[in-house]
Formats: C-alpha cells, structure tokens, sequence
C-alpha cells in the first residue's frame, strides 16, 4: 500500500485532490497514518511469515521451551511508542493546521470585513475576510444562504452552492430535522448538521470547478440522495450569480403578490 | 468415548444419592442450569444469529455490487442494514465470546460450577428473547433508523412506526442477558478457582474471560441507559435526546459508541485470550511471556472503552475531550503490538504443528492487525475527519470483527470441540474455509478502504455511478460472497463434526491447562478431584505425577529440572486422587 502513495496512483486508490488548505492538510495526515500502517501490517506479516515458515514442526526437531520476563518487551516497545507519538504528534500539527482560517488570496472576493461571526474551534485572524454561509441541512438536501439581505430575506440555493475561488468561506451548520454530516471531500472534513447545536468549518477553495459529496449521517429513507455540489466560481461570476439570484427571488416574490392582487386565496380545506 | 491411557483407573468413582428421572433431552438442555450446557446453548445461538448477520450482509451487498442497483427497496435495505450491526455485535460476536468463556474458564480454573447457575440459564434466555424480538419485529415492521437507532432519527416524528420500540426492546434484553451472564462469570472467576489457582496462574483466555465480563458490566448497563430513554422519549413523552426542549441528541451518541467502543475492545480481548491459549500447545512451547500477555489485555480493556469519542470527530465537541479520546486510541498501538511481538515470540524456536486451530489463530492476528492499522489511521483526528462514517473505516471495523469473533472464534471452536463434544472438527474443509474468509476479508477490507476514501458513506443503499467507486463496490461485493462461502462452510464443518467427528480422548492437544484434566465432554460437576495446582500449567505437574508413580524405574527424559517446590496452599486436596503431585 505504501507504494501508492505514488501521486500518479493517488487519484484511483488515495483520496479525491484537496483543493483547500484544510484539506491538504487532512491529506498530509493521511499519507502519514497510511505509510506508517502499512508498514506496521508488513513487519508484523513479515514475523508471522518467518515464524510459520521457520518454525515448523519437523522430524528430528525439538523445540526450545523459553519464556521471557519483562525486559523482552522493552525493545519491541521502543518502535511501538515511536510510531504513537510520531502519530499523535503529527495529528495534532495537521488538526490545528486545517482550523486555521486563512486569509483571501489576490484573486478572492474581500468581503464582509468586520462581520466575522465566531465558529466552534476555529481560529479566524482578523482581516481574514471570510464569506458567512449558513448551511442548513434538511432530509435530503442541503440549504444554503449566502450573506447579504435582511435576516429571514437572505439569498438562498438548494444542494448547490456556489462560492468565489481563493477567499475563505466559513459555513454555520445546522439542522432542522435530523443529524446530518457535511462533507466535500476536495474541500476538508465532516462536521456534524445537529439539531440545536451549532457547528462550522470553513475551506478555501483554490482553484475553479464543481467539488461534490454527500452527507454521511445516516438520515433515513433517501440518505443516499443526499449529496451537495460545490461550485466553485470567479468572484466576478459569484456577484452575477447574486445578482442573478436576488433578481429570481424578487421576481418570484412579484408573482406571488400579482397572484394575491388579482385573486382572494382559497386556504386549506376544512 | 475411550478414557486415556494414562488416568485410566486412578479416577475415583462418583456415586450420587438419587437419580432424577430422565426427561426429553430438549427440556434438559433448554432448563440445564450446568454452565456447559449454557455455554453449548450461547454457541449455538451465537452461530445462528450470525448467519443472520451474515445474510443481512449478502443482501447489502449484492444491493450495492453495481451503482444505483434497484434490487432492494431502499426501505427494505434500510430495515436490514439497521438490524446488521446490533446482530453482528450483540447476537453474534459478544455472545459467542461469553459462551466461550462460560464454558471453558471455569473448567480452566478448576471450578465444579459457577457462581449463579440459575442466573446463567436466565441471561441466555434474555438474550434468546431479545434476539427474537428483533427479528419477530421483521414480521411486521423493523426498525429503519440505522445502525445505533441515532436520535433524532429515532424519535416518533421521524420513526413513527413501532419498528424502534422493537429494536429498543430486543437490544435492551439482550444486553440484559449479556450483563447477567457477564455477573455470573466475573463472581466465578473471583471466588471459585481451585486451591492454588492464583491470579498469576490463570490462564490467559480466562484472564480475558475475566476482563471480558467487567467490561460487559461496565458497558453494558451504559447502552441500556441509553435504550430505557430512548424508549422513554419515544413513549412516555421525555425529551432526553429532544433538542426542541432542552435535550441532546448527541448524548445519545455518547452512551451508544461507548458501548460499542466497548464490544470493540471486547473481541479484541477475546480473541487475544484465545490465541494465547491456543497457539502454547501447538508451538510446543509456553506462551513467551504469560505477565505481559495479561498486562497487554488489561491496557487494551482500560484504554479501549475510555476511547470511544475517537469515532466522534466531526461532532461539535472541545477539542481537549477529543485529544484525550485520540490519545487512548494512539496508545492502544503499544498494548495490541506487545502482544503481537508475544505471539511471534511464542512461536519462535517451537516445533508448530500447523493444526486448523493455530492456524485459524494466526489468520486471526493477520486480519485483527489489518483492521486495526486502518483503526488506528481514523483515530488520527484529521484522518478521521477524513475517512471516519465511511466504508473505510467500517472495512477496518469488520475485518477486526471477523478477525477477532470469526477466525478467533473458529480457533477457539476448533480447539475446544474436542472437550464440548469429545470429537475433532475436521480440518481438511477447515483448510478451504480459512483461505476462502481470509482472502474475502482482505479484499473486502481493501477495496472498502479505498472506496471510503473516495468519500463513500457507509449505510446508503445505492451510490452512483459517476464517483469512480464502481469497481471498489464490486470487487468488495465479490470478497463478501467469498468470505461468507467460507463462513458458510466452516459452519457445516462445524455442525456435521459436532456430530459425527472423529472421537478423541480427553486431552487430544497436550495443553497444560486444567479443562484437559476433565473428560470430554466433562461431567455435571466437571472434576471428580479438584486438582492442586502449583503453577501456570497445572495438567504438566499432573502428568509429570503420573509418570512418577506410574514407571517404576526413571526413564531418561528429554524434560529438565522438574517444577520448582513451591508452598502448599492451604485447603488443599492434594491427598486424594491424582491431583497431587506428592
């Protein structure tokens, strides 16, 4: 297994690409964990294979009835607690790594300085200039409502969302219904959609394109279906899809109240 | 059943003072009270409902052999897949474990009984009911709220049907059954070891006997909780796990994965104990070190279940807790790679007899070190962030699981049966048997591997198509079907050998330890004379006495210095019978 990690092979067998730097990092600690594990599974099959080969009973062979005492193990201990540490050392860099906000790249939107709202073990510097995106799931798809607008009149799209490249998102989690998990593989970890708590990740996404996952909390009947897409857009084309979408919104907002003028609604049947 | 040559005659006669008349050979095994007959009765059922796990597999599987597969029913699917994991764990891998235990540990340590019989015969039927009450509910309408019935998925609003109650209810009485059995075994164990019979001299697999039912006891009443306020939630109004009036969903999460963190750890002490027993006598060796054996186990018991937060990584929870729980997780690299290194050692320099029982154990440790590697990656918390809910890390869970309760199990059956039944299990199917599981699960554990790192959730009843999972999905299809082959076959081997295998005597293997002192199958009261026992590996002190006296002139023997002299315990019965090494 050691050998795939080969990036040529990575795409088939390892991970799907990280496209965020919290991503990048998981995938750092990844190719550790996996390098490390396959070569405890090798030494300890290598001893198996020896031991069985070996050690076979034969005519004319007696065996050597030994045991040990403590000190026998002091060696073999030595690599074990190396590998722990080395592990734990490594996880905890790589898990304080993927929290840190960073800050909008040269090609990033740069917006809402002074709005940062405070999200569960991250650690945001100041001047980040993170885009806020409520994420909300719901059984069996994800809502998105991006910035801007009044509280309760906020943009909003279904299982896709659409962010500008190279500036920070910061997404708030929740759920109206069940637990729910967020995870786009390309774009960081899972973090749980719980009812009643508040949850948060951010990404950076660093290069244009579509990224995509599914929830990973099992949710009933349709769990299957729910996926999400994340575009990931020029902030130019983030502002026209907007626009785009403000315009949508406003219009349908036109018809229904054209609708109310010219007719008195019927209501829910008695 | 023919007696051996060597205690024949020096066994005294047992003379009861009355009879009770015989009554249908069912009604004596379903009311026996004998902790043998129990633990031939958890076996059993054990096998049985793992069957039943293995189908609800076969079917999962051949659900998601091809992408978006219409096969099953998503809800189908879903009642299934929500049974699979209480029946693979709670039904199957626990209870075969503890009857296991309950039938070997006590003839181990010399005991002529268990502590409460009585409460042995009532755990088995709890858990028989509890077991019949999930699938009873399959005539109906199961449970479809997942694995560990997590709310608020399990709550009335979303499960509205009584699917949950039923699951609620046959998990509650089975754990129940389980806890009463664990009591049992743990009081035996604590008071009812022959003279002599020192902590320091137990046997490694009842040392894991030992460590298995405190950890059922300390575990198990948690997920009961859990199931009585679930219940409550859904039926008397409460709002333990309601987020709408103040409860939390995720303290559920809490108990439940603390519970099965501790199955976890259970299996995997289980099948340690059972190879430590097994692989001495095969090696023709003791085990390397028996001290660090049972240090290992009792790190991996501690550390195992106070590790369970490591498969909540991406839940809203202090980073602090979440390191503690990753450090645990790191740390058990260090006890489950001693014992590694003591089983190598204890091969090294032996003469192995490649019997399907070492056999079976050493494929154990082969696919047990494989699932935990891969557990070991997802308690990293960045890479559990990663490949934790997905099949990854359910690849690595089953290959531990059918490491430890399947090949563990398979060895400890083939290695025991011979005493439970007084006949040999068959090898030469055994042979195909273990090939056919041990590549299935290799294969099964890498392709799901590979396939949980692409980001496949686990308990989705289809994927599609356009994620590059589809060779993944059905070359691990294709290993379920070749493991459970396997499974299925050893299972007829078992069951055509308890019957018609080849008749042994009682001590077929030349272990050291005491079980092998009794006849096979033992007796009620299991030992006409409770043995003496001055050592690790009583039977050889028995045996050695029994040259002494039976050849009159000292033959040259390959054996070195006799057993040191050590104190005579007191109380002991060391004058009668064979057991007495004077």
């Amino acid at each position: 297994m050691a050998l795939l990690a080969a990036p040529a092979t990575a795409s088939v067998f390892g991970p799907r690409a990280g496209h965020s730097p919290n991503a990048d990092d998981i995938r750092t600690a990844y190719w550790v964990a996996v390098i490390l594990g396959a070569v405890l599974i090798v030494v300890v099959h290598a001893f198996l294979i020896a031991a069985l080969v070996r050690f076979r009973a034969r005519r004319g062979r007696s065996p050597r009835r030994f045991t040990a005492g403590a000190r026998a193990f002091v060696r073999p201990a030595a690599p074990l607690v190396a590998v722990a540490v080395g592990l734990f050392v490594v996880a905890i860099v790589m898990m304080t790594k993927a929290r840190d906000v960073q800050a909008t790249g040269p090609e990033g939107l740069g917006a809402d300085t002074g709005l940062v709202a405070q999200v569960n073990g991250l650690s945001i510097p100041a001047g980040s200039e993170p885009l806020n995106i409520n994420v909300i799931g719901q059984r069996w798809l994800w809502r998105f409502e991006y910035p801007g607008g009044r509280p309760g009149d906020r943009i909003f799209s279904y299982g896709e969302l659409t962010v500008p490249v190279d500036t920070p998102i910061l997404l708030h989690l929740t759920s109206t219904d069940v637990t729910h998990r967020w995870f786009i593989p390309s774009l960081g970890g899972q973090v749980d959609a719980i009812p009643g708590q508040d949850a948060g990740t951010w990404f950076m996404a660093d290069d244009v394109g579509t990224y995509h996952g599914q929830s990973t909390s099992f949710s009933g009947t349709s769990y299957a279906t729910m996926r999400a897409w994340v575009h990931v857009v020029t902030p130019q084309a983030y502002q026209h899809f907007i626009d785009q979408k403000r315009s949508q919104l406003a219009a349908a907002q036109d018809y229904v109240a054209k609708r109310l003028q010219e007719s008195t609604p019927a209501g829910p049947k008695p | 059943m023919t007696p051996p040559a060597a205690t024949a005659g020096a066994r005294p006669e047992l003379v009861t003072e009355s009879v009770p008349r015989r009554r249908p050979a069912w009604i004596e095994r379903a009311t026996s009270s004998d902790h043998k007959s129990v633990g031939v009765m958890y076996i059993g059922a054990a096998l049985t409902f793992g069957l039943a796990a293995l189908t609800a597999l076969i079917v999962m599987r051949v659900q998601l052999i091809v992408p978006e597969n219409t096969t099953t029913d998503p809800e189908i699917f879903n009642r299934i897949m929500s049974s699979f994991a209480v029946t693979g764990v709670v039904l199957f891998a626990i209870p075969l474990a503890l009857g296991l235990f309950s039938y070997i540990s006590p003839l181990q340590v010399g005991a002529r009984g268990v502590a409460f019989p009585r409460l042995g015969l009532l755990s088995f039927w709890l858990y028989v009911a509890g077991g019949f009450t999930i699938f009873g509910s399959f005539l109906w309408r199961p449970s479809e709220a997942g694995f560990a019935a997590l709310p608020p998925l399990s709550e009335p609003l979303y499960s509205n049907t009584h699917g949950v109650d039923t699951w609620t209810i046959g998990t509650a009485l089975a754990i129940l059954g389980l806890v009463c059995c664990a009591v049992n075994l743990v009081v035996t164990l604590r008071t009812m070891r022959a003279p002599g019979m020192a902590w320091r001299r137990v046997p490694v697999f009842t040392w894991a006997a030992n460590l298995c039912g405190y950890l059922v006891l300390v575990c198990g009443p948690v997920m009961l909780a859990a199931l009585v306020m679930l219940f409550v939630d859904r039926n008397y109004g409460g709002v333990f796990f309601d987020p709408g009036y103040g409860g939390a969903p995720i303290l559920y999460e809490h108990l439940a994965w603390f519970f099965f963190t501790g199955a976890f750890a259970f299996a995997v002490i289980f099948a340690a104990g059972v190879i430590c027993d097994v692989l001495p006598p095969f090696a023709n060796k003791p085990l390397f070190s028996s001290r660090a054996a049972r240090a290992c186990l009792l790190a991996i018991a501690i550390l195992g279940p106070l590790a369970w937060m490591r498969n909540m990584y991406s839940a809203p929870i202090p980073t602090a807790f979440l390191v503690f729980a990753m450090l645990f997780a790191v740390a058990l690299t260090i006890p489950i790679g001693l014992l590694v290194f003591n089983w190598v050692g204890t091969i090294w320099g032996g003469t192995l007899r490649t019997r399907a029982a070492p056999m079976f154990a050493m494929a154990a440790i082969s696919a047990m070190t494989i699932g935990l590697v891969g557990d070991l990656a997802w308690s990293l918390i960045p890479v559990g962030w990663q490949i934790q809910n997905t099949t990854a890390a359910q690849g690595a869970t089953i290959a531990v699981f059918a490491g430890a309760a399947v090949l563990g199990g398979f060895a400890a059956l083939h290695y025991w049966m011979p005493k439970i039944t007084g006949r040999l299990v068959g090898e030469g199917l055994a042979r195909f048997a273990l090939v056919a599981i041990l590549v299935g699960v290799y294969v099964f554990a890498l392709m799901s591997f590979f396939a949980g790192v692409k980001g496949q959730p686990v308990e989705i009843y289809k994927f599609y198509g356009d994620e590059g999972l589809n060779g993944f999905n059905l070359v691990a299809s294709i290993a379920a079907f070749v493991m459970a082959g396997g499974i299925l076959l050893e299972l007829g081997n078992l069951a055509y050998s308890y019957a018609r295998g080849v008749v042994v005597g009682h001590d077929p293997w030349g272990a050291g330890t005491l079980e092998w002192f009794a006849t096979s199958p033992p007796p009620i009261h299991n030992f006409d004379v409770v043995p003496d026992v001055r050592s690790a590996e009583p039977l050889y002190d028995i045996r050695r006495a029994i040259r002494d006296r039976t050849q009159t002139t000292r033959q040259p023997t390959r054996d070195r210095t006799p057993a040191p002299p050590e104190r005579q315990p007191a109380g002991a019965e060391s004058g009668s019978g064979v057991g007495g090494t004077r």
